[in-house]
């Protein structure tokens, strides 16, 4: 069984009287390892299955199985437990909280579970190491540079080794050169910690990185230059 | 909750003018409700200690204040035979100002050794002999010592009396420690006049069978056709007629206090709110990471909790050294009402500054906890 599946999927809400449907009947498979990037331009609907996917938003239909728990059916206080233990995420402004120090902003996901404060410090230092920013464990947001933030934000993001980390156009806001260490950073996650990445990009280059390269298009899904019917696409 | 407390107390330090003029309008208004606190608590302690039931006052009809009440001395010999009544003591009274004053000064006029029985003092300076051999000699009260900047051996003068301080006491009876005892004969000869054989009133204690306002009865009707006739009533009525003005003053400013509870309830509720809308992102920020709503919602209260809690300790704080360091008290026509601190006024505080804390909070945090994560990430 695939670590994600999403059967059927539709998402809509209101405008005033209109009824915005950005996904329709969506279906997508991502096994466990994988990198995926998922393209498409604006208000073709890749954030919102990214948000599914990470169970901050709520499908209008379909279900959303992530080893094994259809996340469609929990409770929000559930989803939230659920979220804590499963999900990374990497925001695109990186969203750090600025009263906290690095270390406090990647020990945050861990005392949402249960673990003793020696185990905390340990996964965070390694984090920290993961991300080379063991030197600004103690230095607040303010005081670093963007793209040492969102290796922060990386950091937070994987410190309780979730189940999929999702990342939300990670490298929007950085410049050429920081880009490139950011998806460098995600490359590694990928292929030395193993963990299964979902990342939405407009940027062609940074979704070339990934292994899969799915693209949203008006309601359909692309994957490899071919068009599928949002329905019936499989991928293996 | 407890691994967030860094990040609840750096949110509030985030925004530090905000939280330090929260804290300390919420340290004002606690101050002033503990200050109404006391003041109605002296009234209360006046009406209805055990003492203001079981005692009764003599006072010459028709008369208010202390100067122009003359009650024959004798009158005293008559009431001790009446069924009933244990002890009487013949009193002098003489005060500074006849009107609602914050420092009146209120001299009573006792023999050494009715004093020594009917009042629970216990002296913190000087000597009772001392006191007992000398004409002129007072005891003062701590807190007209405190106001005064007394000490034993000072002399000092209020009017046409001069008397010289021989202790300095504390009363089991908080209004009391407003008060300046001297000798009966003294102030009856004092200010170059002689009232020897006249008294201010006449305090009648009772045996604790006997009904006071029958004996207080007897007492009026004795005396009714005699050269003085006399107005009974038991010592909580007298000094609630005496002061019945400043009571009527003091029922309406109960009413501030309440205010003051409004007024909490408003800043912490508006910093609180405010602190909110500034971090919707924030919060959805922890919702992401798996933060229960619940928990948001209790993150906020923590931090309307915290704020107001602070401030109502600073205010119940500030207010028990004020009150206790400054030994404020107001008087009318001789009785005192005097401003104590107590710790259930002080519990009574910090009860309220908790339950504002928690009230103050719940709009906001059901706001906080309710709000849509990805409508919440987009803001600004």
């Amino acid at each position: 069984m695939s670590l994600v599946e999403v059967n059927n999927v539709t998402k809509e809400y209101a405008n005033g009287e209109e009824t915005i449907r950005p996904l329709d009947g969506v279906s997508l498979t991502i096994e466990r390892g994988d990198f995926v990037s998922l393209m498409g331009a604006s208000g073709s609907g890749k954030s919102t299955l990214l948000n599914l996917i990470a169970g901050i938003d709520l499908a209008t239909s379909g279900e959303i199985i992530i080893a094994d728990t259809d996340i469609t059916r929990l409770s929000r206080g559930k989803l939230a437990d659920w979220r804590a233990a499963n999900i990374g995420y990497i925001f695109q402004t990186h969203n750090l909280i600025p009263v906290l120090t690095a270390y406090e902003n990647v020990e945050l996901p861990l005392v949402l579970l249960p673990m003793t404060a020696a185990e905390r410090r340990k996964r965070v230092q390694i984090a920290l190491e993961a991300v080379d920013l063991t030197s600004r464990a103690s230095h607040y947001p303010r005081q670093m540079s963007g793209g040492q933030e969102q290796r922060v934000g990386i950091a937070r993001a994987i410190v309780a080794n979730p189940t999929i980390v999702v990342a939300d156009e990670p490298t929007g806001s950085l410049d050429d050169e920081t880009t490139e260490q950011i998806l460098e950073l995600l490359s590694r996650v990928n292929q030395e910690l193993g963990m299964t990445l979902l990342m939405v990009t407009h940027d062609a280059d940074a979704g070339a990185r990934a292994r899969r390269r799915i693209r949203l298009e008006r309601g359909r899904l692309i994957e490899n230059g071919q068009e599928t019917s949002t329905r019936t696409l499989r991928t293996a | 909750m407890f691994p967030f407390a860094p990040y609840v107390i750096k949110s509030l330090w985030r925004h530090r003018a905000r939280t330090i003029l929260t804290v300390s309008g919420t340290a004002v208004a606690l101050l002033v409700f503990c200050f109404i606190g006391s003041v109605q608590k002296g009234l209360l302690a006046l009406t209805e200690d055990q003492q203001a039931d079981r005692t009764l006052i003599v006072f010459q009809e028709n008369r208010f204040c202390p100067q122009s009440s003359k009650l024959p001395q004798d009158y005293a010999t008559t009431i001790s035979k009446l069924s009933g009544v244990t002890e009487v003591v013949p009193m002098k009274v003489f005060t500074n100002n006849c009107r609602a004053s914050l420092d009146s000064i209120v001299f009573q006029g006792i023999s050494a050794e009715q004093l020594r029985v009917c009042r629970d003092l216990t002296l913190l300076s000087g000597d009772w002999s001392a006191f007992e051999k000398q004409d002129d000699a007072a005891l003062i009260g701590q807190a007209v010592a405190g106001r005064r900047k007394l000490v034993t051996g000072d002399k000092f003068t209020i009017g046409d009396v001069s008397v010289v301080v021989q202790g300095i006491f504390e009363s089991a009876v908080a209004a009391e420690d407003n008060l300046v005892f001297t000798h009966l004969d003294f102030l009856q000869r004092t200010r170059g006049v002689n009232e020897y054989g006249t008294v201010t009133q006449l305090e009648v204690h009772l045996a604790d069978n006997a009904d006071p306002e029958a004996v207080g009865a007897k007492i009026d009707a004795e005396f009714h056709s005699g050269p003085v006739a006399t107005t009974t009533r038991t010592k909580g009525m007298f000094q609630a007629d005496t002061v019945a003005d400043l009571a009527e003053l003091i029922g309406f400013v109960h009413w501030l206090g309440y205010a003051c509870v409004g007024l909490v309830l408003s800043l912490v509720a508006t910093t609180t709110v405010m602190a909110v809308q500034d971090r919707i992102k924030e919060h959805a920020v922890l919702q992401t990471l798996g933060v229960r709503p619940l928990g948001v919602f209790r993150l906020v209260i923590a931090e309307s909790l915290l704020l107001s809690v602070i401030g109502g300790m600073i205010g119940v704080v500030g207010s028990m050294l004020f009150l206790s360091s400054t030994g404020l008290s107001v008087a009318a026509e001789g009785v005192t009402i005097a401003f104590r601190p107590s710790w259930d006024l002080a519990v009574q505080g910090i009860l309220i500054a908790v339950v504002v804390g928690l009230v103050a909070g719940i709009a906001p945090g059901w706001q906080a906890a309710q709000s849509q994560i990805v409508n919440a990430l987009k803001q600004g």
